[in-house]
């Protein structure tokens, strides 16, 4: 399983990462929209640079262990590859939007200017990983900022540079454990909680919030169809010996 | 019949109006008419239309049920009307879903493409298969008019006990699967709303409004068409209504207490407060005007329990599925647009409800008696200002004349700024002033730049550099900002002036002179700005001419400006540092912004910005 890992005291904010994701994927020049949210992700920005006081955070898709999204989508556009990436396919996609509500980091984003519109996010350059290659966005970071490789070796990255440097970091992963863990991991000196909706409650991944009951939907089924036919079956007798008494009391 | 004919003429013309938003929210994409962003990706017609029309809609399996599963026989005259509500209520969802998703004409993929874990999924199934088994059961009505296919009529008539158990087996998994969709929302559905019950709760709700909401089409029929109400049979059906309603108070109720909710309810937010409106309107009147006797059987209290009810369904579905759901911050307001597509659909489905009111014989007892009794007109008293069974297309002339109308209205008040602007207010982008320094404010937002414009020449080789940075149309311009040129923030701006090259009072160049003789005139035929301005490029020149358009005025400032501050972010280890002025001005600040800056450079987040006080004169010497 790929990753990315990003720390966020490596980051200068020099936004290559965006630039070069908006190169390898052709996206468009972006204008501010009334449409668009503040956190400079949109239908043609799939990466940007938050600024948080003298912090800068890159945002992306987080590529969830148990996405969300995958999970609701009703037609399977949105798949969870076995190389970590959450990839999109427009072909399938019928524009319901639900993966944008389903999702807890709100990463989504739709072309709202067009009359033909698709879901447009990070798909952590699944045509390059799928061959061995690396994302645009972790080739183009001058300061290694933000790298790519294999999520357990990243995760052990990780820990040492707490280990090593215990004042510089928070102890904390973060994407090691949320909604059942992320294949983007971050490294940072502030919090990242408002990267994404406040989890309260939520310990298990998303998905699994839902099938519970979507496991119930075959026994509804037919439970249902068994309780209307003994319901036929009670009442049409409770009619026929009402039907017999009248016809006793009738012919008395 | 004037009240009848104000009432359709009031509803042709929001039809009018919503076909207009409709169409050009069909021509132009989502953004053009509706408030739906990325913050909130789904408006007033998933949170009015969709979620609660379906709900509304469950009338026609509740009542059905009780009349052929349960036998409860009296209630056999709501039987066709209770299945055209359903119909209509499913036919209206299914439409508002036609503008509402985004690739409408795809609607029909979850059929071939399965993905069994997702609530939608399974709810798109479901709403396919029961539009057809409500086709199926209504479809006797129409057909009781002709003659055509009576054995299929027949053959449906005869086995509708068994669509009528298909339709609550349906039924029963997607009105719980709309719940089981919000239940992967926990982090968004508002604490007083989210539930693992949901889906349990969902379903109920709808087996307890669903009956409600087809005593509300009866009570509206009666009082539009002066049909006389069957008081008793209404109330009765009420009663049955209000015991699912009480189980269904109790569940939610529990619900609460159980989760220990219970002081958020009366914690004063404005979300608790709509909690406590959703309880009053769909728990509390429609329960204490079912169970008072004297209030169940008055028309009064038909009318407050139903429409109080379906008021309470709506409210909680569209708390539901938009106004508790998104927790961004971002405000969503639906515009005008979304109002009157909103409003329109519902108006069309109560226009077709009139005319098959009108048309077809609803009111029947059984379905197969009915062409037994030649003057079974329907139940409509014979006195004047009463239905008689008006002629098919009474008022045509004065309805298609308002419809065209107000669709011709509706075209004309679509605001032309929001199909064809970026959707943001234009920027002009502001010039610099100074002369030495360069303040560069583009946004005017009063967050600028103050920019060494003679130390920049100094640095790029003297004044021979201009090109560097300034593009090929002020050839011999030595100072000119941006701004001149870009005169719009986001907008790109032409490089090559054609006209201008071409005209006689400008360039006056003959066309062969630039375009290959006997090739088509074209950018790939014609030479490139370098072949003839070669003295206007230096060495280090970073501009190339590969296109005639340049970046807007925010890219052209970040690529030329950020490109450096970039580079020089390498060598600086903290970021802080790298922000500010001081790390390429090593030297001492100069007099004016030493007095400006000083507290500025000390707030995190605004280090990089200048913000002049108004009275600082930025007319500086050169090379100062």
């Amino acid at each position: 399983m790929k990753a990315i890992l990003t720390d966020v005291t490596l980051c200068i904010g020099c936004q290559e990462c965006v630039a070069a994701c908006k190169t390898k994927h052709n996206l468009e020049p972006d204008y501010p929209r009334n449409f668009h949210r503040t956190d400079g992700l949109s239908a043609r920005n799939w990466t940007s640079i938050l600024q948080k006081d003298e912090h800068y955070i890159r945002k992306q898709c987080r590529h969830c262990l148990e996405p969300a999204c995958v999970s609701a989508c009703p037609v399977a556009a949105l798949v969870k590859t076995p190389e970590g990436a959450v990839t999109y396919d427009g072909s399938k996609c019928i524009g319901c939007r639900y993966c944008m509500i389903a999702c807890p980091y709100g990463i989504p984003r739709y072309d709202w200017d067009r009359a033909i519109p698709y879901i447009q996010k990070c798909t952590l350059c699944y045509d390059l990983i799928s061959v061995g290659q690396q994302p645009a966005c972790t080739t183009a970071c001058p300061t290694e900022a933000t790298i790519f490789g294999e999520r357990d070796e990243l995760l052990a990255v990780a820990k040492q540079r707490i280990k090593d440097n215990p004042d510089k970091y928070i102890n904390r992963v973060f994407g090691e454990h949320e909604v059942g863990g992320t294949s983007v991991l971050y490294l940072s000196d502030i919090d990242l909680g408002f990267m994404s909706y406040p989890m309260r409650d939520i310990k298990s991944s998303l998905p699994q919030t839902t099938s519970m009951a979507m496991s119930a939907v075959p026994p509804a089924f037919v439970g249902m169809g068994a309780l209307m036919g003994g319901l036929y079956w009670f009442c049409k007798r409770k009619d026929k010996i009402r039907q017999q008494k009248n016809d006793k009391e009738g012919s008395e | 019949m004037k009240r009848l004919m104000t009432f359709k003429s009031i509803l042709w013309t929001i039809v009018g109006l919503a076909m207009a938003s409709g169409i050009t929210r069909m021509l132009f994409g989502l953004g053009a008419i509706t408030n739906q962003s990325d913050a909130t990706p789904w408006g007033i017609w998933k949170g009015i239309n969709v979620v609660p029309g379906i709900a509304l809609a469950a009338g026609g399996f509740v009542v059905t049920a009780i009349i052929y599963v349960m036998r409860r026989h009296e209630f056999s005259r709501y039987s066709k009307f209770a299945v055209l509500l359903a119909f209509l209520g499913y036919i209206s969802a299914a439409t508002s879903l036609v503008v509402e998703l985004g690739l409408p004409w795809l609607v029909w993929h979850p059929v071939i493409y399965w993905q069994p874990h997702s609530a939608l999924f399974e709810v798109s199934w479901c709403v396919i298969l029961y539009l057809t088994v409500l086709f199926l059961e209504f479809v006797p009505v129409p057909l009781d008019e002709t003659h055509w296919f009576s054995g299929v009529r027949r053959f449906l008539i005869k086995y509708k006990l068994i669509l009528v158990v298909l339709g609550v087996m349906i039924s029963t998994l997607h009105q719980s699967s709309l719940g089981t969709m919000f239940l992967l929302t926990p982090e968004k559905l508002h604490a007083l709303w989210y539930s693992s019950m949901l889906p349990i709760m969902f379903f109920v709700s709808a087996v307890a409004i669903g009956p409600l909401m087809v005593i509300l089409a009866v009570l509206v029929v009666s009082s539009l068409y002066g049909r006389e109400l069957e008081r008793e049979k209404l109330g009765m059906l009420g009663l049955i209504s209000m015991g699912v309603l009480v189980v269904y108070g109790l569940i939610r109720i529990i619900d609460i207490a159980a989760t220990g909710k219970l002081l958020l309810v009366f914690d004063g937010s404005w979300q608790a407060n709509i909690f406590l409106l959703e309880l009053v309107l769909i728990l509390v009147l429609p329960i204490i005007f079912l169970a008072v006797k004297k209030l169940r059987y008055s028309t009064a209290g038909l009318w407050i329990a139903t429409i109080s009810g379906v008021l309470g369904m709506v409210l909680n579905r569209a708390n539901i599925a938009g106004i508790m759901l998104v927790q961004t911050g971002n405000l969503y307001i639906p515009t005008i647009y979304e109002i009157f597509i909103s409003v329109g659909i519902i108006s069309a489905a109560i226009l077709g409800f009139l005319f098959c009111v009108e048309r077809f014989k609803l009111w029947e007892t059984k379905w197969e008696d009915s062409r037994q009794e030649p003057n079974a007109q329907p139940e409509f008293d014979r006195s004047s200002e009463v239905y008689l069974g008006a002629p098919r297309l009474a008022g045509r002339t004065i309805y298609s004349m308002i419809f065209v109308v107000s669709l011709a209205f509706g075209f004309a008040v679509i605001s032309s700024d929001r199909l064809y602007s970026h959707g943001v207010d234009d920027v002009i982008a502001q010039e610099a002033r100074g002369n030495g320094i360069l303040y560069i404010d583009g946004n005017r937002d009063n967050f600028g730049v103050a920019f060494g414009h003679a130390e920049h020449i100094k640095r790029q080789q003297g004044a021979d550099s201009c090109s560097v940075c300034h593009h090929m149309n002020l050839p011999q311009d030595k100072s000119s900002q941006c701004s001149a040129c870009h005169r719009q923030m986001y907008t790109t701006t032409d490089v090559f002036r054609h006209d201008w090259h071409a005209s006689p009072t400008g360039a006056n160049i003959a066309c062969n002179m630039c375009h290959t003789p006997g090739e088509e005139k074209q950018k790939s035929s014609a030479k490139k700005c370098v072949d003839c301005h070669l003295d206007l490029y230096p060495e280090n020149a970073v501009n190339t001419f590969e296109s005639y358009l340049t970046v807007s005025y925010v890219d052209a400032m970040h690529g030329q400006c950020v490109t450096c501050h970039a580079e020089r972010a390498l060598s600086d280890t903290t970021k802080v540092a790298q922000a500010r002025c001081p790390a390429c001005h090593t030297g001492s600040l100069p007099h004016y912004l030493k007095e400006d800056m000083r507290d500025k450079l000390r707030q995190p987040g605004l280090s990089n910005v200048i913000i002049p006080k108004s009275d600082v004169n930025l007319e500086l010497k050169q090379g100062e």
